[in-house]
Parts: C-alpha cells; structure tokens; sequence
C-alpha cells in the first residue's frame, strides 16, 4: 500500500513540464556566459601565470590557489551574499534590481572555472617545445604576440580534450546556482517535486537531461576537433 | 551507453521501491526496534533549533515528539530535515514522522497522512519596519522564502506580480531581507518572530498584520501508516486533555518568552 506510483505524465506537458524547459533554458544560458567568459579568464590567467613579470606570476599563482582550493558553494555564497559589505549602496541596489542571482552564480562559475581552465592551457603551453618561443622571439614578436600567434593557437588544440571536461563540470556546477534562487534545472525539478510530490520523476528528467547535455557538448566538441582542426579521435 | 543509463535507471526503480515497501507498520517496528526517528527542523526557533549551550535540538516540534516517544515507550532519535527534504526523506523511510513546522495542505494530504492540528499559524511578512503596509506595496517586488514550502505557493498566488525568490532555508531568506535583496520575507507569522528575535537590529523589522494564509501544521506520517497516525493522535489529544500541550506552548511562545503570545487554538480531533 505504500508503493510509490509513477506518473510521467506530469512532467511530460503541461505546467511543470514548461517549468522543466524553462529551468534547462537558464541553466543553458548560465553554462554559456560561464564557459565564455572562464574561457578568456582563463587564458589571461594562464599567461600571467607564465609571464616573467614576478609579481603578475605572483598573482597569478595566488589567484589560481585560492579559488581552485575553495568550494564552489562557498564562493557563490561569498559573491551573493559577502560582496554586500564591500559594494556601496548604490550598486548593491543596481545590482539587486538587475538579476542578481544569475550575475553572482556567473560570476562565481566563471572564475571558479576558469581557474581549472588556466591550470589545462599552462600545461598545454609547457608541452609546446621552448624552442618556438625562442624562435618567436629572435624573430621579433614581443612575448605576448609570441603566446597570442605561435603558442597559444598550438596549446589550445592540446587542451581541448581537458577543457571539455572543465565546460561539462562547468554545466553540471551550474546547478549550485539553486542555493541562492537562480531558477535553473535542478531548482525547477525541486519545485515540480515539492508541488507534485513526484520528486523521482522530475529528477529523473533532469538527471536525463544533464546527461543529454553533457553528451551533446562532448560529440561538438569532438566534431569541432575533427573537422576544424582536423585531429583524430585516436590521436 | 545506453544499457549502462537503462540500468542506472532500473538500479534506483528498485532501490525505491524496495524501500517504500519496507514500512509497513511504523508503530510496531517503532516499539520493536525501541526507536522512534522523527524528523524536525534545526534552524527554526522555536519550532527546532540548537540550544546555544547544550548544542541539542530544542523547541515546541521536539518537545511534542519527545511526549509522543515516551507514551509510546521508545527511543527518541531526532535528523534534522529542511523544507524540501522532509517529504522525500518520510517516503523513503529514513524518518518515521515528520515535527518540521508543517502546515496540513490538501495537495500533501494526497502523498502522506497528517495528525491533527498541533499548532496553527498564518502566513504574514517580516519586512523593514513601515515598509509595507498592504499587498499593495509588495507588488512587483522580490519577496524571500524557503524552498518546497507552501509560503511559496500561497505567495504567488496572493501576489501575482511579485518576484519570490525561494532560498534553501528561512535564515538565508532573512539575510537576503537584511541585504535589500528582497522586501520581505514571507512564512508563517511564528518562525518570522522567531527569526527576528535572532536578529542583532531587530528593532528595525517587523511582522506585518498582513496575512495571505491560515497554516494549520500537523505531524506527517507515511500514506496509509494507520496504526501510527492513531496512536499519535490519540496522544496529542491527551496531550490537550491534561495541559501538556498549553504547557508547551507556554515555555515557547508564552508571557516568558520572547514572543508574548496567547494560545488561541486547541488540538481537537479533525472532522
């Protein structure tokens, strides 16, 4: 008598079924402002990290410390909630009459990750032989022209392979935005369980549909490898 | 892939299942194993919260399971519970009964069984002090909450226009208010006094008159557990009977406390 019922029907049309879809799309929009940006992030960070500058390797090395070595809740908790003490009040209510859950929850994803990101690309850079850069240099390019034309292009084809993994964690962190009311996919799931009481069948829908996605930016990305940049499964 | 994701799946059909059908008679296996597990909130005063010096679960919830647990001649075991995770963690059967602030609703009473009404309440706001005065003012603008309770859903609808925020738990919802995230606050009147009297400025909110909702909250027990629903509301009704239940409310919300409020219900059996 107190076996759970299964109705899928309620997340398959209907209002939760548009609250479902409604969560997917912010969680969409969410992961994609953070790649980008924890992409660029990340590649700044990178060439600081290997600049001969000391004190911007310096900084560098402390920025990829502390935000690689810190929960992610934390610092999402520490972009919503913390940045109230620093900011003044003006842009406290700017911000806040904004969507401010979606801005810290980027904020937070975007440098967390990046990060992760800068960590892949140095590695990717390092396995590129010194001797092109030396090459580069004799040849007249200034460092950072150096990096931007003869490394970078060479170390950023090395790390996709380790960069997916970061824009699939990317997508899959996204769902620690719920904790501070951004309403993205698992926030929606946990709003049709707590309506419906049917919480099995939403967060199955969202387990499938984070699993979809994360399918998805594997197979472009390895399209993108293969007709782009003409690398091989294999290799 | 797939057989791996179909096999996933089946994995935690079962694992479901076989759970859901393990309770059958809570009462008896309560006695047998000589322990009763309920689920209560610990961040709520003064519903569930941690006693500053002892670093236990206190408050009106745990005072009324402790009284249930001892007529029943067990164990009490107490796991905290938020809003979102007292039903799942009831029909999976990590708990036995449910004291979390919960209001009876009728959309619940179709997936679980509720005692009578223990305590009752209404849905008020907790905002800065003059700020809001009727709906009104509260229109269009961001109101906090907890996820998974009914303040979310009586909100919304008393307020269309509004934008209500739901955080994991009502504290986080108070500090948002504290931060001019949002206007207001809302849940029922009680666990906003509660969270005001915790605050250091309390001084500067206030609990509207306002009200959206009645919140009548009674103890979940799982579908069907009928032998535990009866005991237990043959208990809360002896509980009326003999003034232990006013007595509990008095240590919590009486003259002594910090709330000054007078008992204006009595546990009567549900028609």
């Amino acid at each position: 008598m107190l076996n759970y019922k299964f109705d899928w029907s309620i997340i398959t049309s209907g209002k939760y079924f548009d609250w479902l879809v409604t969560g997917l799309i912010t969680t969409l929009k969410l992961s994609a402002v953070s790649v980008v940006l924890a992409f660029i992030l990340g590649l700044v960070i990178a060439v600081m990290r290997m600049a001969h500058n000391k004190p911007v390797r310096w900084f560098a090395h402390a920025y990829l410390e502390f935000f690689r070595n810190t929960p992610l809740l934390v610092q999402i908790f520490f972009w919503y909630f913390g940045s109230y003490k620093i900011l003044p009040k003006a842009v406290n209510d700017w911000l806040v009459s904004t969507n401010f859950e979606f801005a810290a929850a980027a904020i937070a994803l975007t440098i967390y990750t990046s990060a992760f990101i800068a960590e892949d690309i140095r590695s990717g850079v390092l396995s590129i032989p010194k001797e092109q850069m030396e090459a580069a240099r004799s040849a007249g390019f200034s460092y950072l022209r150096s990096m931007q034309y003869i490394i970078l292009p060479q170390a950023v084809r090395i790390t996709v392979p380790p960069l997916v993994n970061q824009f699939l964690n990317l997508a899959k962190n996204s769902s620690l935005a719920m904790t501070i009311g951004v309403m993205e996919m698992t926030y929606q799931a946990r709003q049709v369980e707590s309506y419906t009481f049917k919480g099995f069948e939403a967060f199955t829908a969202a387990t499938l549909v984070y699993l979809v996605l994360s399918i998805v930016i594997t197979a472009l990305v390895n399209l993108y490898n293969e007709k782009v940049l003409n690398v091989h499964k294999a290799a | 892939m797939k057989k791996l994701v179909a096999l996933f799946i089946i994995t935690a059909i079962a694992s479901i299942t076989a759970k859901a059908a393990l309770a059958g008679d809570t009462l008896a296996d309560a006695k047998k194993k000589g322990v009763l597990v309920v689920g209560v909130k610990d961040s709520t005063p003064p519903f569930g919260f941690i006693d500053g010096k002892t670093r236990q679960i206190v408050g009106y919830d745990i005072d009324f399971v402790t009284a249930i647990a001892k007529k029943m001649g067990v164990k009490l075991e107490l796991k905290p519970v938020v809003s979102s995770t007292r039903m799942p963690m009831l029909q999976e059967g990590n708990i036995d009964i449910i004291a979390a602030t919960m209001t009876k609703s009728a959309e619940r009473a179709k997936v679980i069984d509720f005692s009578h009404m223990y305590f009752m309440t209404y849905q008020r706001f907790l905002v800065k002090k003059g700020s809001v005065k009727s709906l009104k003012d509260l229109e269009g603008k961001r109101i906090g909450t907890a996820k998974g309770s009914t303040s979310e859903q009586n909100a919304k609808k008393a307020i269309p226009s509004a934008n209500v925020i739901s955080f994991d738990d009502y504290p986080q919802a108070f500090l948002a208010l504290q931060q001019d995230k949002v206007t207001a606050v809302t849940t029922d009147d009680h666990i906003l006094l509660g969270l005001k009297s915790k605050a250091p400025n309390k001084d500067q909110y206030e609990v509207t008159e306002l009200q959206i909702a009645d919140e009548p909250y009674g103890l979940g027990m799982r579908k069907g557990d009928k032998n535990l629903v009866d005991f237990v509301n043959k208990s809360i009704l002896e509980m009326e009977k003999s003034g232990e239940a006013a007595k509990i409310f008095d240590k919590w919300f009486g003259p002594n406390s910090d709330f000054h409020q007078k008992r204006d219900f009595k546990i009567t059996a549900d028609k």
